[in-house]
């Protein structure tokens, strides 16, 4: 056990509570941050209540690195957690973190492994060097447009050549991530525009106008392998895969399942067992080689026919890690964390396991439930939660900032995530009758209803039936 | 029609602003400004480059961040009792009593006088890059809108949405957001002067600037 730490959260909502749960339950203090407009948060009351309201300071952004220093010197704070998003995969605040004048711990992997796999383009090289399948297109980010159209035109032939029905190809922001700034292009007229209005988009946002342009693979399910490893980058254990492939039209994921595939019940055009089996050897191989040293998550897209391709490496916690520890079992553990894993490694604790310890157990599915019409095109929503209720059960775990019975104002700043939600069934069906029992229990009431929450659920429920099939 | 002389009233019977300095973000505070009932100046410059009277400074990570008037007034409150304290983000630091300029006060008069594109929800509001080139090349009036026309992007929950504007053919006169703020809805967002009232809008700010005095 190491020594008792104080961890800042450079986070907010349910992540925030999370970590700070796991930190009480491993021995740790907290320090919680929140802007003004976060005040009604679940994550500030929490924080108040477990640790007080010194543990509590009030910031202007979430991505102000000088603001969370100075609050982090204030409170004396020893290490760092970053949660997911924001500052989770900037390698230059973990590397400020830990070579500051007053050095910190940074919760998460080294940041020379952030920096070298938090960029997609050299993470597409690092594969295929080591024989990894790739998505085809650049490997570098382009910034000149007749070169990204030249590309463009190639892919458009070779899928012609292929005789790929209705070619397409995919731009997206070099620096982006969680499916911000991607388009897609189907008539090689229309490139100009999308390339412009991507890189606009990129510089906005990122700061860094860099585009990929890669083939458009159809009707593809995304899967994941989650991987776990000890400081020093020396062991490496999975704690299986996910399916991720039920998403908004803004590629923003909805619905995950664990594991990947379920061809018990399930039947599938290809050897889902071979597909799942390759993705994960893959994944652990080049873990292995770049001595990653804490939780991370390998993004593949796997086609109809059964061909996996890396798409990125996610350098972080998930926001869908619960689904992994849902049907994970670690030795006589009847209960896996993987925020607390994370927070254990990362402070220099030992795995103290092997694969051989890791098994796994039944299905389970996580919900999003976001302030969005998915009628409207997934529009968010903001307005005002006045009630939200659901039935509990042992097989059910709610993870939101939102107060159960108190008003809540959905901030327009951030992403309209109001609540994660993991169900487990010992199967497939089992699995998803509860989680449509779940939803029927649901009540979500606010000046917003009218036009996002009750179709939101009824999307997810749709969505529950055709799970993991291909 | 307006009435000019109603409404420079109106304004005359209360023409200052209170304006509340906080700290932008946390720190030490240090004070640098006087005390309740001193003057200060505020930003000046023909890009606004001079700075106002220094107020105070916010000591964060070995960065002394200066506090400037915004602008000119009368310190009415200031709180000397968190010098050297640590402060959150938005803490109150002084109150400031400005009395209104000239262009303020043509800017609240023109608020009434022209088409105002209000926003359709809290966001943060663009010029696509087609407008927002025009914008700064050629200057406001440059560009005349026209129902349907797509001119704005929409920024909220980090999603982006493009945004058509709605209303009477006009040039845009004024432009009331700035690239990266928040946007309440209902705000306005853009005034619009229909091409045959230019001359009236002309004539509005005209008056005013023969009619309000500056407080020296």
């Amino acid at each position: 056990m190491s020594n008792r730490h104080k961890i800042l959260i450079a986070n907010r909502g349910e992540i925030a509570m999370r970590i700070m749960c796991a930190c009480r339950e491993l021995g740790h203090d907290f320090v919680c941050l929140y802007t003004p407009e976060d005040k009604y948060s679940g994550h500030v009351e929490l924080a108040r209540e477990l640790g007080g309201e010194q543990s509590v300071y009030k910031i202007s952004n979430y991505l102000d690195a000088n603001e969370i220093f100075s609050v982090a010197d204030q409170a004396n704070a020893t290490a760092i957690h970053p949660g997911y998003g924001f500052f989770a995969e900037d390698f230059r605040f973990a590397r400020r973190v830990v070579r500051r004048d007053r050095p910190m711990i940074f919760i998460g992997p080294s940041w020379w492994i952030i920096r070298d796999l938090g960029d997609k383009i050299n993470t597409k090289r690092i594969a295929r060097s080591l024989g990894v399948p790739t998505i085809p297109g650049s490997d570098r980010p382009i910034y000149d447009e007749m070169e990204a159209e030249s590309i463009a035109t190639h892919l458009f032939e070779f899928q012609r050549a292929q005789d790929i029905r209705g070619g397409m190809v995919l731009v997206k922001a070099s620096a982006g991530g969680g499916g911000m700034g991607i388009e897609e292009v189907q008539d090689p007229d229309q490139f100009r525009s999308v390339f412009r209005r991507v890189r606009n988009y990129a510089k906005r946002n990122f700061n860094d106008e860099g585009v990929l342009i890669e083939q458009r693979i159809f009707d593809f399910n995304h899967l994941e392998v989650q991987i776990v490893s000890e400081h020093g980058g020396k062991r490496h254990v999975h704690f299986g895969t996910r399916n991720c492939s039920v998403q908004s039209t803004g590629k923003q994921k909805r619905i995950e399942v664990a594991p990947g595939f379920a061809p018990a019940e399930v039947p599938y055009a290809f050897d889902a067992d071979r597909v799942l089996d390759e993705i994960t050897r893959h994944s652990l191989a080049m873990a292995e080689e770049v001595g990653y040293d804490n939780v991370g998550t390998w993004e593949w897209i796997v086609t109809p026919r059964g061909e996996p391709f890396l798409m990125e490496v996610n350098t972080r916690i998930q926001v869908e890690n619960g689904i992994s520890a849902a049907i994970s079992r670690v030795g006589e553990q009847e209960h896996v964390d993987l925020v607390r894993e994370q927070i254990r490694l990362g402070l220099g604790d030992t795995l103290g396991y092997d694969q051989s310890d890791v098994r796994f157990s039944g299905i389970s599915i996580e919900y999003r439930l976001v302030a969005e019409a998915p009628e409207r095109d997934f529009a968010p929503c903001s307005g005002r939660i006045l009630r939200f209720q659901w039935q509990e059960a042992p097989w059910l775990k709610m993870y939101t900032q939102v107060p159960k019975n108190g008003a809540y104002e959905i901030p327009m700043e951030y992403d309209p995530n109001l609540a994660l939600v993991i169900i487990w069934g010992e199967n497939l069906q089992q699995a998803r009758e509860r989680g449509v029992a779940f939803l029927d229990s649901l009540i979500l009431e606010g000046e917003a209803s009218g036009h996002g929450f009750s179709s939101n659920v009824a999307f997810l429920k749709a969505r529950t039936q055709g799970l993991l099939e291909f | 029609m307006l009435n000019i002389k109603e409404l420079l009233e109106d304004i005359k019977s209360n023409p200052y602003k209170e304006i509340i300095v906080r700290s932008p973000h946390t720190g030490t505070v240090e004070f640098a400004a006087g005390k309740s009932g001193d003057m200060v100046r505020g930003r000046a410059g023909t890009w606004g480059e001079k700075p106002g009277t220094l107020l105070a400074h916010l000591t964060r990570e070995k960065n002394k961040k200066p506090i400037y008037a915004p602008e000119k007034g009368e310190i009415v409150n200031i709180r000397t009792e968190l010098e050297g304290a640590f402060v959150e983000a938005g803490q109150e630091l002084l109150t400031l009593r400005h009395y209104l300029t000239r262009k303020e006060v043509i800017e609240r008069i023109l608020k009434q006088a022209l088409f105002l594109f209000r926003a359709p929800e809290r966001a943060k509001y663009y010029f696509i890059p087609e407008v927002d080139q025009k914008l700064k090349v050629s200057g406001k009036r440059s560009v005349k809108v026209f129902e349907g026309m797509d001119m704005l992007i929409v920024s909220r929950m980090k999603r982006e949405t493009p945004l058509a504007y709605s209303g009477p053919e006009g040039l845009i006169y004024s432009v009331y957001f700035h690239r990266g703020d928040n946007v309440d809805e209902g705000e306005p967002l853009l005034g619009v002067c229909p091409e045959d009232q230019l001359s009236t809008i002309q004539d509005v700010v005209a008056r005013v600037q023969s009619e309000w005095e500056e407080d020296e």
